[in-house]
């Protein structure tokens, strides 16, 4: 419990960090709100019409000035207006997250469930031609580009089968349940594939260290059965690296699935903070930035608190 | 020595170093020139030509030969992936035992930052460097890197959590040795299977990000070619001339292939439980 | 074993029907049109977006004064008649009087003239404002009639008013300060409801002046990915698209239900040289570039030959047949002859910059004119950037050569004078002028003969040609995708899509 305070005590800080970054790092880059809607027309500006935008688009202050107002809105829970969407900041980003929780969590529901029993059933068939099928399998997932698999995904279902999920519009889980899975299916699959493919080559690599430890050969030789041996002794500790692996990609698929969102025109985070980057849309960038970096932070919790709760010897105090 | 005889005995070692070596052979070839055709040249009455006796693997919209392009774009994509591994690997190993060994403080610090690096959208992070440094190879490289150095560093800490809280470790200390020595004798031999499996997995990764990268414009320059710039430029004529996309997405997955075969065979030799098995 | 592949199969059938019944049409109203873009507009204030999709959506929900037919002639809009005085320093409008905004109010003189003095006033930071600079004041005679008093005698004024950048707005949402959020306009549709990047859902407007639409409302969704848009149309999900890129509507005659609607722009692809930076500052090392590259070959390969190689005048009543221009025919010889007496015998090493994806050929379009300039010994680096870096160097000049496609207009004046005349705006970006130059210009503004200012424009194109600051390239087409229901669409060389009011759904 201590520990878990303490922890949660670094939040502000570590948010504090990504916030200035993320605030320097995008006014870095060239080009300003009033070039990404102008484009090269905004060269036909005036020097008084750009002050007036610059003053519209919140951008006419010094950045630290900027940085010190966008603060004070922070700690009265106000992250700004998002100048492409008009609304709040949070208001935004609480409508494109649903989506890619839910996208996240199919994701790696398929690659867990695919993946740890395919890892572990090559472990105990090691070097056998299962073990060699089920490793080539995973190899092909690793090794192709998601906007491969998509765009294969998307030509096949519609040259050969005239089918596709409802493309546009989407349907949020609560209006339209069904659409909405048929929806997400798909982009879940092609993130999951490679997801799978690294679940099963981490687990059948861990299995097998474990497998070859003492502690299990010792439980093997005292005459515990090999199913046994597997789910009570080794799986446990093989699961380590699964939850690290886990914990990661997750916490990247919470941050959104840019291109995948891209090619099924999924509205989801990832999208949205690219767009928000493209149109310069500061508020929005930072906001949402710092949005993914707090779940992302969550999310590396709940990872570390899971390798106590499957590794006693860890002793927390040690952190 | 002994460590390469053994990979050689190992069945998927042999397969996969074959691959790889056979990679860097095409990659050495393509950088010398000694390819069948220029794979600049653009042979423009043959724009979109499918292969054929004079071009294996077809040409491209701009009449360059597929096969060509291919053997520089292996040497241009491996260089990313290595080099960006490489600083990810070494970057990552040492803050993920420092943060272990130290404990406390420096572990608090350490992953914080690292939690800071994760926790920035790659996108916006690549935009940035290339912004800042030019679109192209070092840039991809830097980005890869930055990308990936905080997931070795988890790999790594974890685990070293793990092995140091173990009797072998506690039983060095009350020996006396000191902790440079615990840390590579120990900790890092141990982690050298976790790691190797790690590196296999990013080089992966890399490839594909690279790919990635190249998808939104901010990887490889053309006219250069790099595999995942291949592919990509080849999804709005996936319908067309399909062979843009096969023979270079082929070629990454072969590529991955014998990377992970080598990797797999490299974990059972330096792994010392396995050798013990082995033995 | 068995029992494992029987349940798999399961799996696999209970997914394949879930994407299937995911794959159904909606069931909306028959006469909602659905359309698919692949870029969604950045904003709704009519004068002050200039994205191509923000104006493809805007023209269907406000209206200027007049409006150009697929011929580019001056058509009514909200103006029913307009005539200018004999000195052509008055410009008079007789507004439509069944012409209506979206609240029900009757547009009316005050209307037009709050709306120009909007996009004057530099705290809009309208685009367009430097299209209208010669407007002396605005007279409201009675509300069905408004004049425009000219400082100088300005003939491109009436066809810059053809832009949606000039729209009427409400003087009464001008006064609230809610133009951009609130969308009140008088056009043949009404915006429900925008989810930026996302979709729109447009309704017809009942009471537009033009009469009733073919359609209830029209669906507009965002499909960033062109291929996905293209699959989209074949499970006829989608009706109507915006295409960008050859390659992928090059794909749609394949298909048997659809159509490919294609239309040649004004906008026109070309290779900036940076005059200002060496070697470009020698006019024969920018007449040797001229010469060296192939306008075809960069047409055929970049946009698989769907366009036509140009001059800087993309105005088919205007345009010089390209083959009379400077080098038009490719001269490697003669290049290599500029090169050497410039005293670049040896060639020299320079950067090119594009933007990626915008155009879709950009990058494809460098690399042909990189291996065309590499035999006469130009070496050159190609850099392609996101459209937003890309901008900025662009606008403050700074790149030695540039791959664009910039956008054209109705009338070369207002196409041009931002960079071809002495105090244009992006003088700085163009970096070249010239006392010939900036003379045809100020000729063509007040010219009021058809005739001769098309004598006046054919000399401006014949001298800009030969200085070279640019390499005019191509014009391509404006592709739209449609199914084979659909009726009545009619593409125009501006893009716009405002014929989508007169479509129909059979």
């Amino acid at each position: 419990m201590n520990y878990l305070m303490r922890r949660l005590a670094t939040f502000p800080l570590v948010l504090l960090g990504v916030s200035i970054v993320v605030f320097l790092a995008i006014r870095m880059v060239p080009g300003d709100s009033i070039t990404a809607m102008l484009g090269t027309e905004a060269g036909l500006l005036t020097p008084q019409q750009r002050d007036a935008l610059a003053a519209y688009f919140g951008i006419d202050q010094p950045w630290f000035i900027q940085y010190w107002r966008w603060l004070l809105g922070l700690f009265q829970g106000n992250l700004g207006i998002s100048s492409t969407y008009g609304r709040p900041v949070l208001d935004v980003i609480l409508e494109h997250f649903p989506l890619t929780l839910e996208l996240a969590l199919l994701s790696m529901v398929i690659a867990l469930l695919v993946g740890m029993p395919a890892g572990i059933f090559a472990a105990t068939h090691n070097e056998k031609l299962s073990d060699l099928g089920v490793r080539v399998v995973a190899m092909i997932g690793q090794s192709t580009p998601n906007f491969v698999l998509a765009l294969l995904i998307i030509y096949t279902l519609s040259a050969g089968f005239g089918v596709l999920p409802a493309m546009g519009e989407f349907s949020p889980l609560w209006q339209d349940p069904l659409r909405n899975l048929g929806q997400l299916l798909l982009p879940a699959i092609t993130l999951g594939f490679a997801f799978a493919a690294s679940v099963t080559r981490i687990s059948r690599s861990a299995m097998l260290d474990v497998l070859s430890d003492d502690y299990v050969r010792t439980a093997r030789s005292k005459g515990v059965s090999a199913r046994g041996v597997i789910w009570r002794h080794a799986l446990p500790n093989a699961l380590i690296p699964v939850v690290t692996l886990s914990g990661i990609e997750f916490g990247y698929l919470l941050g959104g699935a840019v291109i995948v969102e891209q090619i099924y025109a999924l509205p989801g985070l990832g999208r949205m903070v690219l767009d928000a980057i493209l149109q310069r849309d500061y508020a929005l960038v930072q906001g949402s930035v710092l949005f993914i970096a707090f779940n992302f932070m969550i999310v590396n919790l709940l990872v570390d608190l899971a390798y106590v709760a499957l590794d006693p010897r860890i002793r927390l105090s040690e952190h | 020595m002994a460590t390469l005889r053994a990979i050689f005995a190992h069945p998927s070692g042999r397969i996969g170093g074959a691959i790889v070596a056979l990679y860097l052979l095409l990659a050495v070839l393509g950088m010398l020139g000694l390819t069948p055709h220029n794979p600049l040249t653009q042979h423009r009455v043959e724009r979109l030509h499918a292969p054929d006796s004079t071009y294996w693997m077809g040409t491209d919209l701009f009449g360059r030969d597929v096969a060509s392009r291919l053997m520089t774009g292996i040497g241009q994509s491996f260089i990313v992936a290595f080099f960006s591994v490489a600083v990810a690997t070494l970057a990552g190993t040492v803050l993920g035992l420092a943060a272990a060994w130290f404990g406390r403080r420096w572990d608090g610090l350490v992953m914080r930052i690292m939690d800071v690096v994760l926790a920035f959208p790659a996108i916006l992070l690549a935009l940035l460097i290339v912004a800042v440094a030019g679109p192209g190879t070092s840039t991809s490289v830097i980005a890869i890197a930055i990308v990936y150095t905080p997931i070795f560093t988890r790999v790594v800490r974890g685990p070293a959590l793990s092995l140091k809280a173990r009797e072998f470790v506690d039983a060095a200390r009350t020996f006396g040795s000191s902790a440079g020595y615990i840390v590579t004798r120990h900790l890092l031999l141990n982690l050298v299977a976790p790691l190797t499996v790690q590196v296999t997995l990013a080089l992966a990764w890399a490839l594909l990000t690279e790919a990635g990268l190249s998808f939104l414009g901010l990887g490889t320059q053309p006219p250069a070619a790099s595999l995942g710039l291949m592919l990509s430029d080849s999804r709005n004529l996936m319908e067309t001339a399909p062979w843009l996309m096969i023979f270079p997405g082929v070629a990454i997955m072969i590529g991955i292939l014998g990377f992970n075969l080598l990797g797999d065979a490299l974990r059972d030799v330096l792994d010392p439980k396995m050798r013990r098995s082995i033995a | 074993m068995v029992r494992h592949i029987g349940k798999k199969l399961l799996t696999g059938m209970t997914l394949a029907a879930m994407v299937a019944i995911a794959a159904l049409p909606v069931q909306a109203s028959a006469a909602t049109l659905h359309m698919a873009w692949s870029q969604d507009a950045t904003g709704l204030d009519p004068h002050k977006q200039t994205a191509f999709s923000s104006l493809r959506l805007l023209e269907l929900i406000y209206e200027p004064l007049v409006r150009l037919d697929a011929n580019l002639q001056i058509t009514p809009a909200i103006a029913d008649s307009w005539q200018f005085s004999p000195d052509g320093k008055e410009l008079s409008f007789r507004l439509n009087p069944k012409a209506k905004f979206q609240n029900g109010a009757a547009v009316t003189s005050a209307d037009v003239k709050a709306s120009f003095e909007r996009i004057l006033d530099e705290k809009t930071g309208a685009a367009a404002r430097a299209n209208f600079l010669s407007i002396a004041s605005i007279d409201t005679p009675d509300p069905a009639n408004v004049v425009f008093h000219l400082s100088q005698p300005d003939v491109p004024i009436l066809t810059a008013m053809s832009d949606v950048n000039a729209a009427i707005v409400p003087a009464s949402e001008i006064a609230a300060g809610s133009i951009g959020t609130t969308t009140i306009g008088s056009g043949p549709f009404k915006l429900e409801k925008w989810d930026p990047n996302s979709k729109e859902v447009l309704v017809a407007n009942k009471d537009w002046a033009g009469g009733a639409t073919g359609v209830d409302g029209i669906d507009i969704s965002v499909l960033p990915d062109e291929t996905a848009i293209l699959a989209a149309m074949r499970t006829k999900q989608i009706d109507f698209a915006l295409l960008n890129d050859p390659l992928v509507a090059t794909l749609v005659p394949k298909e048997a239900s659809l159509q490919l609607n294609r239309v040649p722009v004004l906008a026109y692809h070309v290779l900036q040289l940076n005059p200002s930076r060496k070697p470009m500052t020698e006019l024969k090392v920018r007449q040797a570039i001229s010469c060296a590259i192939d306008r075809q070959e960069v047409l055929d390969t970049a946009s698989l030959g769907e366009g036509k190689v140009t001059g800087p005048l993309t105005i088919p009543a205007l345009a010089t047949d390209p083959k009379q221009l400077f080098c038009y025919k490719r001269d490697i010889e003669r290049a290599k002859q500029l090169m050497a007496q410039a005293g670049y015998a040896d060639g020299f090493s320079a950067t090119v910059i594009g933007a990626t994806g915008e155009p879709p050929t950009a990058a494809a379009e460098a690399q042909v004119i990189q291996s065309q300039l590499a035999e006469i010994g130009v070496k050159l680096d190609i850099k392609m950037m996101e459209l937003n870096v890309y901008v900025d160097a662009w606008l403050k000049g700074d790149f030695d050569m540039a791959v664009a496609l910039n956008g054209g207009r109705a009338d070369p004046y207002t196409m041009y004078n931002r960079y071809w005349t002495k105090t244009g705006n992006l003088q700085k970006v163009a970096n070249y002028i010239d006392d010939t130059l900036d003379s045809l210009m100020q000729k063509g503004r007040t010219e009021t003969d058809p005739a001769a200012r098309k004598a006046i424009f054919a000399d401006f194109e014949k001298h800009i040609t030969e200085m070279s600051p640019w390499i005019w390239l191509y014009t391509s087409y404006s592709y739209t995708a449609q199914q084979k229901n659909i009726a009545g669409f009619e593409p125009v060389p501006t893009g716009s899509l405002f014929s989508l009011a007169k479509v129909t759904i059979q």
